[in-house]
């Protein structure tokens, strides 16, 4: 076990290094630099003092080099939009889109799953229903949904429209701050569980008909199982792997953050400072995201091999070979 | 609803190859004086014409004379007799285009491409989830690992670069491939994942023990016995990137690797019913999620439609 | 039975909920802030006001920060010695209530009100102003303002023979003149002494800084910053205004800028009454929502006059970077853009482009610029044959009859044009063009991309034709000297000209003469004859200047919209909300 989790360390640090780098290298080749910010009017002097600063001058090979060395000192660099050192950016913005996540990921694990018990469990009018509203939300863009959203919060004025703070929220205390981010979390929450909870719905749905088929539901039946205990004890644990697989991978997407969500929604978070790093050509602030959505993703990945691993017995066998 | 969903299927399949028939206008040409203009009252053997009062308000009026339509006619399954008065039965977009006819022209793009890029992220995702399935230990931790980098390194970031490198008006053609192929690239570790997670665990089963011993070749376990065993997985994964393909069309478009305006697709129409605020007065601009909708409706339907149906049980345990 | 009961149940309360939603007016619940009172009445302090924009400051120190939200912060914590009105344009007295003029114009002494406070309660002195321009000028600040306030490249400099007088010395004699001086923002010096001794003015205030270590003259302190989510300004309570009523200054206690990265999103919290008034103005395409907000009573819609500025259509001039491509034979003489300009249908291009809410022009300056625009400039009116006839006469035209002229050796005039992606109005510009160039046959493909790559072909000189719109700070064409001046860094469409034409050397005596002439009479008589030279020769052409329309919520008081930005925070400290 603890040499599985050591192997699983050492390669996610290894995904970090080779995202990170490949992330520098590509905003270096892309067409324009940092200093095109500075828009269409700006005086030589300062752009040349840009290039220096962020060492555009070097070969891009050369500023992977130079930044690799000082990361290993966890010194990412400057940002060039923010002026200021990376690793605080993105120290808040991961927070932010973390929490965001996690709202998400858990809306979208209690509907979405339960629903996909039921609509792979039976037929008629319910699961067609449901069925129907997960297919819906997989056809609307994630930009419409939040834009809806923002339209449907603007209008009845239930929850603030966006950002993740309200202005009364400066002069209050903690207890206040948590329940302002509280008020504002619904929204953008929804924006990312909708489609997330419509992803769940459908896997676990196939993956619940599967199993339902098999014999030893027949047979648990016959030995007086009722219903309800079998879909939940015997049938769903069989139906996780595939299932797994798939919510590791939304764990790492979703802690990397969704930067139409964000954006639209004004939560300031990871995915929205990623998109805007990479517009800007901000190549330190660039690298630092890439890293950062790196790590997540490994996460993610342990995450689901550990549910992999106390979900299905089979593979704790064979793992124990 | 096996059936209707094929039959869905097939329709818009129709749709879209027969666009240029079904379409009363072509998908390109902007009628000045009809900006924003919304669906022009169809009464069958006749329709309504708009007179334009004032743009920026985006004012229109009906007209009192009706003007006749043309079924059957001059190529095209239905169309207005007078060249001036155009049948908008969707309405127009923002640059005077008649949104119907984009819709029927979009299919092609976004069907095309998504259907096809589908079914390259299938196999390839299949192929190398199952090897690592089945292979495990050293193999296993290469392609899962190298899956992983392909999926958190931000497509976007490969996409730009790619413009760099592109010339600057590509041939719809090639935009084409340079879709599908940038599609497949960016998602076959998705399915990879899940069917290398089935196969895992399904290689652990009696049967493949049995069918070593009786002396089958690692390929033929492979394909003939384990992969059906994520057939169902494959199959509800291919429901769920086909509108994700379609939708992931437009974020390329913005970001420059995409189709001139004057070719329609149904995700860059979406983008430009972005401004929310007038979607309650011009609900017909989204009329392309609808068509995503049906297209992914029906194809949910055909694959999960009949086969293997759940069995009802009611609350006694008794089969119904 | 039952579950299936309770979802049809649910279903049907989800669908009435959200048809509910749907038609109700806005703003049905929560924040509708409806008002039948009608505009005007008396203004009273106290309140809040919500603005917003598309991103944060990079920082707070005004000599280094040129990004727009600098200068919003500019003006609001701010202060100089003499201001430029945003409503009328003219310069009127600020810090300092009056000043004299020498006999040749070229030293001016101001004399400061009296009492002025920093926003700390330490006294404002003229010791701040020379400590000030000396930060600028400073070699290791880099501040681009040193440009701004220099004249032919020598620096405006400053003394303070006592504690309430600046005396301000001009080099030489300059045309903007006292209008350069809008620009000398005060900075502190108790504040910031240290720093420029120390070599690290340019880092000092950036967006860390804690707001008590920040001082100002303006109407507002900043109270805090939370990066990319807002800025909070509290009044301050030390500045120096009083209404005309001896109400004092400003009437807002306190100004929220919240950062929304999404113009839709932007919108529709405008609608809502969760903004009070944004950055920009409103695009085209959004005048109808915001009509009906107006009709419902929650926002007031004003047109502000034309843009001062107006999109651009050009092609790359410089022939190094067109190297040996035979179409730059053509495209290079005057009778090509000539023929171009004969061909487009402005009236029609205002139409379909601006929804009708444009009015030709010929020229960069276009009528939303009161104090520079030329009527007569020399225009070019639609006519498709004489546009023809202008293209046969340098050699073009369709011999092959595939409706694209060409010339002698068969090299066809067809072109991609590079925009901006993302921006309606120009890619609905392009495809107007393009539609309008076809029966002349000259054909047009648009390449939208994306905005840094966009200007590093432009500063790269590395396109054949371009379609963009650029900003003004100032209607002053000397604030565009690098523009108009062949060697300037700005000269887009001909970067880097080391051989200008004839007329391009004859801007270029015009334009310093310009920036050089006291007299604004002089000014705006050798201003027209660069308006005239570039209607003769046209480098760039223009086609239309959009109305400006700026929409605002309804319980805002005293907003007087410019056609300069900011739209309406230029005159926050007159602001009040009912």
């Amino acid at each position: 076990m603890i040499r599985f989790l050591l192997r699983r360390l050492a390669f996610a640090l290894l995904l970090v290094i080779a995202v990170s780098s490949s992330a520098l290298l590509l905003t270096r080749l892309a067409p324009g630099d940092l200093t095109t910010e500075l828009g269409p009017r700006a005086r030589a002097e300062d752009i040349a003092r840009a290039r220096e600063r962020f060492d555009l001058n070097r070969s891009p090979v050369g500023q992977l080099g130079g930044w690799a060395l000082r990361a290993a000192r966890f010194d990412f660099g400057d940002s060039f939009l923010y002026d200021r050192p990376v690793s605080g950016l993105i120290r808040r913005a991961a927070g932010n889109t973390a929490v965001l996540a996690i709202t998400a990921l858990a809306v979208a694990t209690f509907v979405g799953i339960p629903l996909g018990i039921i609509t792979g469990s039976r037929r008629g009018g319910m699961a067609a229903l449901i069925r129907g509203v997960s297919l819906l939300c997989l056809s609307i863009p994630p930009l419409l949904t939040s834009l809806l959203l923002v339209f449907l919060a603007s209008r009845t004025g239930w929850l603030p429209a966006g950002g993740m703070t309200s202005v009364e929220a400066v002069d209050a205390g903690w207890s206040a701050w948590l329940l302002d981010v509280m008020r504002h979390l619904p929204l953008p929450a929804l924006a990312l569980a909708l489609p997330l909870a419509a992803t769940f719905e459908r896997l676990q749905a196939q993956a619940m008909t599967e199993t339902i088929h098999q014999p030893f539901v027949t047979a648990a039946l016959a030995r007086g199982v009722t219903w309800r205990q079998l879909l939940i004890d015997h049938a769903w644990r069989a139906s996780l792997r595939s299932m797994c697989a798939v919510y590791g991978l939304a764990i790492g997407a979703l802690l990397s953050g969704s930067f139409v969500v964000e954006y639209v929604t004004a939560w300031p978070g990871l995915g929205r400072l990623m998109y805007e790093a990479l517009r800007a050509r901000d190549v330190y602030l660039v690298a630092g995201c890439a890293a950062m959505g790196g790590v997540f993703l490994a996460i993610g990945s342990v995450v689901a091999d550990l549910l992999l691993f106390a979900a299905d017995p089979r593979v704790r066998e064979a793992t124990a070979e | 609803m096996r059936a209707a969903g094929g039959v869905l299927l097939v329709l818009m399949v129709f749709v879209a190859v027969a666009a240029p028939w079904l379409a009363p206008n072509p998908p390109d040409q902007q009628f000045d004086t009809y900006l924003y203009a919304p669906p022009t009252p169809f009464h069958w053997t006749s329709f309504s014409s708009l007179r334009l009062i004032n743009r920026l308000e985006r004012r229109f009026e009906v007209r009192e004379q009706a003007v006749p339509v043309r079924w059957f006619g001059a190529g095209h399954f239905v169309s207005s007799a007078d060249a001036n008065a155009p049948l908008l039965l969707l309405g127009a977009d923002s640059y005077g285009r008649d949104i119907f006819a984009r819709l029927v022209y979009g299919g092609r793009a976004s069907l095309g491409i998504s259907v096809l890029a589908t079914l390259i992220t299938m196999i390839v995702g299949a192929a190398i989830g199952g090897i690592a399935g089945y292979a495990g230990g050293a193999v296993d931790e290469v392609l899962s690992r190298f899956s992983d980098f392909v999926l958190v390194l931000p497509s976007i970031y490969v996409v730009l670069a790619l413009r760099a490198v592109m010339p600057l008006v590509l041939p719809p053609a090639q935009v084409f491939a340079l879709l599908v192929g940038i599609f497949a690239l960016v998602s076959w570790p998705v399915v990879a994942r899940g069917v290398r997670g089935i196969i895992a665990s399904e290689r652990e089963r009696e049967y493949v023990t049995a069918g070593l011993a009786a002396g089958a070749g690692p390929m033929r376990l492979l394909a003939v016995h384990l992969m059906p065993a994520a057939r169902g997985y494959l199959l509800t994964q291919a429901t769920l990137l086909l509108p994700a393909f379609i939708l992931a069309e437009a974020t390329l478009s913005y970001v420059g690797l995409g189709f001139p305006t004057s070719v329609p697709t149904w995700g860059t129409m979406l983008s430009d019913a972005s401004n929310v605020a007038l979607v309650g007065e011009a609900p017909w601009m989204l009329a392309p999620a609808a068509a995503i909708f049906l297209v992914v409706l029906a194809v949910n339907l055909v694959v999960q439609g009949r086969g293997r149906s759940p069995i009802q049980f009611d609350v006694d345990g008794r089969r119904s | 039975m039952k579950a299936r009961l309770l979802g049809i149940v649910v279903t049907a309360a989800i669908l009435a909920g959200g048809y509910w939603v749907w038609t109700s007016p806005d703003g049905a619940g929560g924040l509708g802030r409806q008002n039948a009172e009608r505009e005007g009445g008396p203004q009273h302090r106290g309140g809040q006001l919500v603005t917003s924009g598309r991103a944060g400051p990079r920082t707070f120190n005004r000599f280094v920060g040129q990004d727009q939200l600098s200068s919003v912060l500019s003006m609001l914590t701010m202060g100089h010695l003499l201001r430029v009105n945003l409503s009328t344009f003219e310069v009127e007295p600020w810090l300092a209530e009056k000043w004299d003029a020498s006999a040749d114009n070229l030293t001016y002494t101001f004399h400061l009100r009296p009492g002025l406070m920093w926003s700390d309660g330490v006294p404002f002195t003229a010791d701040d102003v020379v400590f000030s321009l000396k930060a600028i000028f400073d070699a290791k600040t880099g501040s681009y303002l040193q440009d701004v306030l220099s004249v032919d490249g020598k620096p405006i400099t400053a003394d303070a023979p006592d504690a309430s007088t600046v005396v301000i010395h001009f080099p030489a004699p300059s045309g903007p003149g006292l209008r350069l001086l809008d620009s000398l923002w005060v900075m502190p010096k108790h504040k910031l002494e240290s720093a420029l001794a120390a070599g690290t003015f340019a880092k000092a205030w950036g967006t860390d800084t804690s707001p008590s270590d920040l001082a100002g003259m303006g109407p507002f302190v900043i109270r805090e910053y939370v990066p990319n989510q807002r800025i909070v300004l509290d009044r301050n309570p030390h500045y120096w205004r009083k209404a005309d009523d001896g109400t004092q200054l400003p009437y807002l206690d306190r100004i929220v800028y919240e950062v929304i990265p999404d113009q839709d999103a932007e919108l529709l919290r405008l609608q809502s009454g969760d903004v009070d008034l944004t950055q920009s103005e409103l695009r085209p395409d959004d005048y109808v929502p915001a009509k009906r907000a107006e009709d419902q009573g929650k926002l007031k819609l004003a047109e502000v006059g034309l843009s001062p500025k107006a999109d651009a259509f050009w092609f790359n001039l410089k022939p190094e970077a067109w190297k040996s491509d035979p179409r730059f034979a053509f495209v290079r003489k005057r009778e090509f853009r000539q023929a171009i300009s004969y061909a487009v249908d402005r009236e029609k291009y205002a139409e379909n482009v601006y929804l009708g809410a444009a009015v030709p022009i010929w020229g960069p300056v276009t009528p939303g610029n009161t104090l520079w625009f030329w009527p007569d400039v020399p225009r070019y009116f639609h006519d498709v044959n004489k546009a023809k006839e202008v293209l046969k006469s340098i050699g073009l035209e369709d011999r092959n009859g595939n409706g694209v002229v060409e010339d002698a050796q068969g090299r066809e005039a067809r072109f991609t044009v590079l925009t901006q992606r993302g921006v309606g109005w120009y890619e609905r510009g392009l495809a107007e063009l393009r539609t309008q160039l076809a029966p002349v046959g000259i054909a047009i493909e648009a390449a939208p991309l994306e905005n840094a790559a966009l200007i590093q072909r432009m500063l790269g000189s590395d396109y054949e034709a371009m379609y963009q719109r650029f900003g003004t700070t100032d209607l002053d064409p000397a604030s565009e000297l690098d523009m108009w001046l062949s060697s300037g860094d700005a000269h887009f469409w001909h970067m880097g000209d080391a051989h200008p034409e004839p007329w391009e050397t004859e801007i270029d005596a015009l334009m310093k003469s310009n920036m050089t002439t006291p007299d604004q009479a002089k000014r705006k008589e050798i201003f027209k004859q660069v308006q005239r030279i570039h209607a003769e020769n046209l480098p760039v052409l223009y086609f239309v200047a959009p109305r400006m329309y700026y929409a605002y919520n309804v319980r805002v008081q005293g907003v007087k919209p410019s056609v300069l930005r900011p739209v309406a925070l230029w005159n926050a400290d007159m602001l009040s909300v009912r």
